[in-house]
């Protein structure tokens, strides 16, 4: 039996409806990813108890926590804002939902926590005198200080600079795997999302459309949807590379490979040769071109180590690399 | 959407919002009850009555023209003082929202000692002009009372549009220009229509309290034929004696009000925050002469009136220096400025009692209603707003016939509540849309966290919600406060002889000609109505989220 589980959920709103089934792992790093709108940070409200659900069930460790209050799920949410609370100081805001009643125990855990998000001696600091990243490891500390059974992280680093993000998403992370607990992490960056979790929900229009662990979501994706939020990609109707289909081929720029020479697909029969392509842009990404041409009018990507000196090429694809998707 | 908790919020606020309804709708029951006995005859009565007519569209004509020239009086100001950055702009802005809190009872002093026929201005132009006769003869008239309107409700225009016009990026003006339209048709096509809710706001604020104008139309008009439905209940319930027929006068107001009511309160949309507020350029050169004529401008209106009332206070008549009106409030006068301990008493306890609950009942009703996103608390709130200070007075009359006649209970302190009840019902809504911004303004997330950390709707509202709430219900304090202080419809009706308050005795006074007592109270009352605003403006500043 999993550790979380959501069991068809819905709700719905005026223009939307979500509706859903998931389960989590004890112990898991889940990360929820998908269009702006597609219901994620809604899902979180439902789970943490801030909104209820019109119909389905949720249950932790097997007990239905659906009616639970909001207090007394055990679940612990870090919010984009950091949403620290004002009247407080660094120290008070994480002591805030401790358990412990002993103060001087109360201290020495929040000195602890202070610790290990690595902000030693801020206690006593004021949090409207502490920059952004500081502010989310002090919301990250004040959530595990209440000791939840699961953390709930709402688009955490987004208000953060690309740097400070990378350097925090480790810091979450390493802290996950040191205490053990259950993450349930929604962001809209992919990179993030990757670098992060055990595996990933990927979802659109109110639903979860599918869940993998991340390199199997990238190389793997069911359907174009997933493909392309995933990463970037060319689709060509399959019936110009195979016969007998109506779906999609899909192919990564980096499995496809440009040809300056005349070839044949006779040379190179574990591979789909697209000939008469043209270079339409070249744009250096400071490690590789990011090459954007054109086949029969449909638009292909692939990514290359050189510039390419001619406009008019071909390009070939390893067929295991194409998938075939909806 | 409702928020986490409003349930718990609902709740709470039971208890202020049944105090609201009592100390509301039984006055206003009396009043229907009054106007409705011998099956309805003083209804129909002024329901008939043409004067009735007469008296609602003076009402209508004042208010409305009081309201016009203070908001086209305060364009220009508001259009530089909302362009350039000057010395003392932040101090002219403060000045002028100093007319939030000034009792209105200290206007119309002001007015008659400084605009008087032998008041300060007019005794200094017969000595440059050498003339005998009155120079500017204003009092007494219906121009003394649109300009003591305009000078009360000037400053709340000037100072609404300009919030909102420095609030308001340039960048569609700049983009008019750029496009290359002139100054006259980028204000009228651009800036005009963005500003158009604030001063929409401002006429219908301004509107909506002239309508119930009761002071400055009774002493400044000095006319009957210059009577509003509020002087003409007054008159009913203190001349005439005649309840039922000031009762049934009452209810066609109230009717009226709250008509008016519904009409303006779609136009009076929430403030849409602008992400980037329009920076301000230095005034040089012709602009900085500019901004120090247009600031001497304000004062030479906004102040004289106001600081001749402590002049006056210490010269007699006939403009000898004397400490006379001092000594009486100290308590060694006789006659009406011997009450003034007693009535300096009664006026800060009112107060203090009517700010004290106003605050608890402002906050318990503008949390639930923020929680709840309910449109009906705010309604409930401001049915008081409908009914006119007045009104008010002539329905807790009745509670108090009621109570001493048929129920046999008399005594002063039984008096002193119902004053200070009145003075609750009036300054409530005041209290509430002081406080409402506040709640609102507490992000969700907050509480949210709170909540996922497990900590129950009351410990979150004590220890996170509420000291966001701090400078709100301060503000809100000090409002009710000064607004208590300076009240002087209800109170006049309602304390015939029972209740004494500082406005009520310098009310009185003026109608005694004592004008240096009346000063000299004056004072008093001003030096209190500007510490409170300075405190509360002061704390306002440090502590606001907003």
């Amino acid at each position: 039996m999993p550790f979380f589980e959501i069991r068809n959920i819905e709700k719905k709103y005026k223009e939307f409806t979500l509706s859903l089934s998931l389960s989590i792992e004890e112990g898991e790093f889940l990360s929820i990813i998908g269009p702006s709108g597609s219901g994620k940070s809604t899902l979180l409200s439902l789970i943490a108890g801030i909104e209820s659900p019109d119909s389905g069930e949720m249950l932790m460790d097997g007990r239905d926590i659906t009616k639970e209050k909001i207090q007394k799920r055990g679940i612990s949410m870090v919010f984009q804002d950091f949403s620290l609370f004002p009247s407080m100081n660094v120290e008070k805001n994480i002591q805030f939902g401790m358990k412990e009643k002993d103060k001087a125990k109360r201290k020495e855990l929040s000195d602890k926590l202070l610790e290990i998000v690595g902000l030693k001696d801020y206690g006593k600091r004021n949090v409207s005198a502490i920059s952004g990243g500081e502010a989310q490891r002090v919301a990250l500390a004040r959530a595990i200080a209440s000791e939840p059974r699961m953390i709930l992280f709402d688009e955490p680093l987004s208000a953060l600079d690309p740097p400070l993000r990378k350097h925090l998403r480790a810091i979450i992370r390493s802290i996950h795997d040191s205490l053990g607990i259950t993450v349930l992490y929604v962001t809209h960056d992919i990179e993030e999302a990757f670098a992060v979790s055990d595996r990933i929900a990927v979802m659109q229009g109110g639903s979860i459309v599918t869940v993998k662990e991340a390199e199997d979501l990238y190389r793997n994706p069911e359907n174009l949807f997933t493909a392309f939020f995933t990463g970037e990609g060319t689709s060509l109707p399959a019936h110009l590379l195979f016969d007998n289909t109506d779906a999609y081929a899909f192919f990564r720029p980096e499995s496809a490979e440009i040809v300056e020479d005349s070839i044949s697909e006779d040379m190179y029969p574990r591979h789909i040769i697209l000939s008469d392509c043209r270079v339409i842009s070249a744009e250096y990404t400071g490690s590789h071109y990011m090459l954007g041409l054109t086949y029969k009018d449909y638009p292909v990507l692939v990514e290359s180590s050189r510039k390419p000196k001619k406009a008019d090429v071909s390009v070939k694809i390893p067929k295991d690399s194409i998938l075939l998707l909806r | 959407m409702k928020r986490k908790g409003s349930g718990y919020f609902i709740l709470k606020a039971i208890p202020a919002v049944i105090l609201l309804l009592i100390l509301f709708l039984v006055p206003l029951a009396l009043i229907f009850s009054y106007a409705f006995q011998d099956g309805g005859k003083a209804i129909l009565n002024v329901l008939e009555d043409n004067y009735t007519y007469y008296l609602l569209s003076f009402t209508v004509k004042q208010a409305f023209l009081s309201a016009l020239i203070s908001v086209i009086a305060a364009l220009p100001f508001s259009a530089f003082f909302s362009a350039y950055s000057f010395p003392l702009r932040k101090t002219i802005l403060t000045i002028a929202q100093l007319a939030f809190t000034i009792p209105t009872i200290l206007v119309v002093l002001g007015f008659v000692i400084w605009y008087g026929n032998n008041g300060f201005l007019n005794n200094a132009l017969r000595s440059v002009l050498g003339v005998s006769y009155t120079p500017l003869p204003i009092l007494y008239s219906f121009k003394a009372i649109i300009l003591a309107h305009v000078y009360l409700n000037f400053p709340i225009a000037f100072a609404l549009i300009t919030a909102r016009w420095t609030q308001l990026p340039p960048t569609e003006e700049n983009a008019s220009y750029t496009l290359g339209q002139g100054k006259a048709k980028t204000f009228l096509f651009i800036t005009l229509p963005r500003l158009s809710g604030s001063i929409a706001s401002a006429f219908i604020l301004i509107f909506l309290f002239c309508f119930s104008s009761f002071a400055i139309v009774m002493v400044l008009g000095g006319n009957p034929a210059y009577s509003t439905l509020e002087t003409e209940i007054y008159r009913r319930v203190h001349v005439n004696a005649d309840l039922s027929s000031a009762a049934a006068l009452s209810l066609f107001a109230f009717a009226v009000n709250a008509l008016l009511l519904a009409l303006t309160t779609p136009g009076r949309k929430e403030r849409k925050n602008e992400r980037q507020a329009r920076v301000l350029k230095k005034a040089k050169g012709m602009k900085l002469a500019q901004a120090v004529v247009l600031s001497l401008i304000i004062l030479a209106f906004v102040i004289p009136p106001i600081a001749s009332i402590a002049v006056r206070a210490f010269y007699t008549k006939d403009g000898i220096f004397s400490l006379s009106a001092w000594e009486g409030i100290a308590g060694r006068g006789f006659g009406l400025i011997g009450g003034s301990v007693n009535a300096a008493i009664n006026s800060l306890a009112i107060g203090l009692v009517t700010a004290f609950l106003s605050v608890w009942m402002g906050s318990a009703i503008a949390t639930a209603s923020a929680k709840r996103n309910s449109k009906l608390l705010p309604f409930i709130t401001s049915l008081p707003m409908a009914t006119g200070s007045v009104m008010m007075g002539l329905g807790f009359i009745f509670v108090t016939s009621f109570i001493f006649t048929k129920l046999g209970i008399r005594s002063y302190y039984l008096s002193f509540l119902f004053v200070a009840a009145a003075h609750l019902i009036i300054v409530l809504p005041f209290s509430v849309r002081t406080i409402t911004p506040g709640a609102r303004a507490i992000p969700d997330s907050l509480s949210n966290a709170a909540y996922t950390l497990g900590a129950s709707y009351g410990k979150t509202y004590r220890s996170v919600e509420s000291p966001l709430l701090r400078p709100y219900r301060r503000k809100a304090f000090a409002f009710s406060f000064a607004l208590s202080l300076g009240e002087v419809n209800a109170t006049l009706m309602l304390s015939s002889g029972h209740v004494e308050t500082i406005p009520v005795l310098i009310y009185r006074m003026i109608g005694s000609y004592d004008y240096q007592g009346a000063a000299a109270l004056g004072t008093v009352l001003l030096a209190t109505a500007l510490a409170v605003f300075a405190i509360g403006e002061a704390r306002w500043r440090k502590d606001a989220i907003l």
